[in-house]
């Protein structure tokens, strides 16, 4: 080797052409000695971590673009039909009502705007989304909507007629508008969602159909109970403290501690005697209940709060599983084929009650839809009653002294201090309001939750049995020949 | 924002009245704008470019429909919320 390098010294050894040619043009050898080698650790760490959760995600996205897909291209072919421009489309009610614990109320209408909406617009299936604001606003919703139905139904409201239209507006008579109703559906999206369906429905069939304002009945309940009237001599605190519990114990009827408040009560006897002006063979709850829309079950879980992000982050990586149950939905909504709905016995019944199980452990069938979704509610939530008392028991604490304000300052016993009149307190008036908003809120706040609940059972009526159908997976899922255009 | 009652209303009655004229013309113009703005962004979203046939598909049926309830709603949020604001600025020549 030696004596060879001494005697050619002008050729290195094992330089190719290619290699001379590179070096003349100026490339640094040391560029074109490298050996290719792995990075150093911590390159190596990062590198794959960060390239395998863009792959993660990317896998997943391709995966959801994929799946969506092959649903749209299956449901097609409805929306690629012509029909008469007048002819009124398929048209379903999407319910969503609030998680309990969210303050995002419409996380439930978000997950069917993502997931579920697009099957059915390749579908040509209209929809009319109904959101909840409020645990409880659901079921008022339907409670109402039903009332009002049942009320045309007996003759009491007048059927909407052609003449209330504007003239040449296409009118269809309220049967025609109820078997549209039935060709479509209800969409219902999570566990509280359902269980304020249900509520709903129950309540509506069930209660008198007679209109009843609920602002004018608080109202009045919240005069009864003698918060604002005046104090003979100031107010201890014992009798305070009885004040609280007196609009749970003690609602309209009026109890003897209030007989100063005598002539107030001409005033709401009337409204009371005149309120059932609908005769009792009408009001009383029908014992059939005409066939419903099919409803379509959406599964849907919201994770919320701090313990649940890993699961979040699972989620996020994983959104494959919910598109496909979104748009396995969104296909039997569409293909339309139902099935009767399937409630196993109800735990009212006492005829099985001493031989089964305990009803919780039980299975009840349809209406246990989703329900594992109720151990993802947050633990704090068991104390909203609590809370809301805790609430109300600190603002009539307080609201003693304001109303002492603000009646000095109205009769001018005392002159407004320099603060008060920078910032004026609230007259009696403005407090009268205020506390108006608050029960409304409470109230409202406590019957929602009442109605979702973990430990309360979906509402069920034996009526609904054969009124009820859900929609179920088409029995040929293969599809239909289309000419490909 | 009264659309169509509020052009019939005011049209008729004054004669030849040349503010009436005027603000009937004004508001036919909103309400044509108003209009072609809403066809064309609907076409735009719901009949595709390939006319495959001369009538609506179902699927462009449900979309026109939304799409047209929507533009209404908006366009009828936007004037409530302009008209409040108007009012707000006491008239002060506020408008967009």
């Amino acid at each position: 080797m030696n004596t060879q390098d001494a005697k050619s010294p002008v050729t290195p050894p094992r330089k190719s052409g290619i290699r001379a040619a590179l070096e003349y043009t100026g490339i640094p050898p040391s560029w074109l000695d490298k050996r290719p080698r792995l990075p150093s650790r911590n390159w190596l760490i990062f590198l794959s971590v960060t390239s395998s959760i863009t792959g993660l995600y990317i896998y997943d996205r391709r995966q959801c673009r994929r799946i969506k897909q092959e649903y749209i291209e299956k449901v097609k072919y409805l929306s690629e039909q012509t029909a008469d421009h007048l002819s009124w489309p398929r048209k379903v009610t999407v319910y969503g009502a609030k998680w309990p614990g969210d303050e995002d109320y419409d996380q439930a209408i978000k997950y069917f705007r993502k997931y579920v909406k697009p099957i059915l617009v390749a579908g040509a299936v209209d929809y009319d989304m109904v959101v909840g604001k409020r645990s409880g606003e659901v079921t008022r919703r339907i409670a109402e909507e039903i009332k009002a139905r049942r009320r045309v139904d007996a003759g009491l409201d007048p059927s909407p007629s052609q003449e209330q239209l504007p003239p040449g507006y296409p009118f269809r008579p309220v049967s025609e508008l109820r078997q549209k109703e039935l060709e479509g559906g209800i969409v219902i999206i999570g566990r509280p969602t359902f269980k304020e369906y249900m509520a709903g429905l129950k309540r509506g069939w069930t209660e008198s159909m007679e209109k009843v304002d609920e602002d004018e009945r608080l109202a009045q309940e919240l005069e009864m109970d003698g918060r604002f009237d005046e104090p003979e001599e100031p107010l201890e605190v014992g009798e305070v403290l009885s004040g609280t519990e007196k609009p749970s114990s003690s609602a309209l009827p009026p109890s003897p501690v209030l007989s100063h408040l005598q002539y107030r009560l001409p005033s709401s006897q009337p409204k009371s005697a005149s309120s059932s002006p609908i005769p009792e063979s009408l009001n009383s709850p029908p014992a059939v209940i005409p066939v419903l829309p099919p409803i379509l079950f959406v599964t849907f879980t919201n994770y919320i709060g701090f313990k649940q992000i890993p699961l979040m982050i699972w989620d996020f990586f994983n959104q494959r599983y919910k598109v496909r149950s979104g748009a396995e939905a969104g296909y039997r909504l569409v293909m339309n084929s139902t099935r009767p709905f399937n409630a196993l016995e109800p735990s009212s019944q006492p005829l099985f009650s001493d031989v089964t199980t305990p009803p919780t452990s039980s299975s009840r069938g349809d209406l246990d839809f989703d329900k594992e979704a109720e151990s993802y509610y947050r633990s704090s939530l068991s104390s909203i009653p609590d809370d809301i008392e805790k609430a109300r028991k600190k603002y009539y604490d307080e609201l003693v002294g304001k109303l002492a304000t603000a009646r000095a300052l109205a009769r001018g016993t005392r002159e407004p201090t320099k603060e008060e009149i920078e910032n004026p307190p609230s007259t009696e008036v403005e407090l009268r309001a205020d506390r108006m908003k608050k029960e409304k809120r409470w109230r409202g706040d406590l019957e929602g939750w009442n109605i979702v609940r973990p430990d309360k059972e979906v509402e069920w009526d034996e009526r609904f049995r054969n009124a009820l159908r859900v929609f179920d997976d088409p029995p040929d899922t293969d599809l239909p020949t289309v000419p490909t255009t | 924002m009264s659309f169509l009652g509020g052009a019939r209303s005011s049209n008729p009655t004054g004669g030849l009245n040349n503010d009436k004229i005027e603000m009937a013309i004004t508001e036919l113009d909103t309400i044509t704008d108003f209009f072609n703005r809403m066809v064309s962004s609907c076409h735009t979203k719901c009949v595709g470019t390939r006319y495959a046939e001369g009538d609506l598909n179902k699927g462009e049926m449900v979309c026109i429909d939304r799409c047209v309830a929507k533009y209404n709603e908006v366009q009828k949020k936007v004037g409530e919320k302009i008209q409040s604001r108007g009012a707000a600025a006491s008239g002060g020549g506020f408008g967009l």
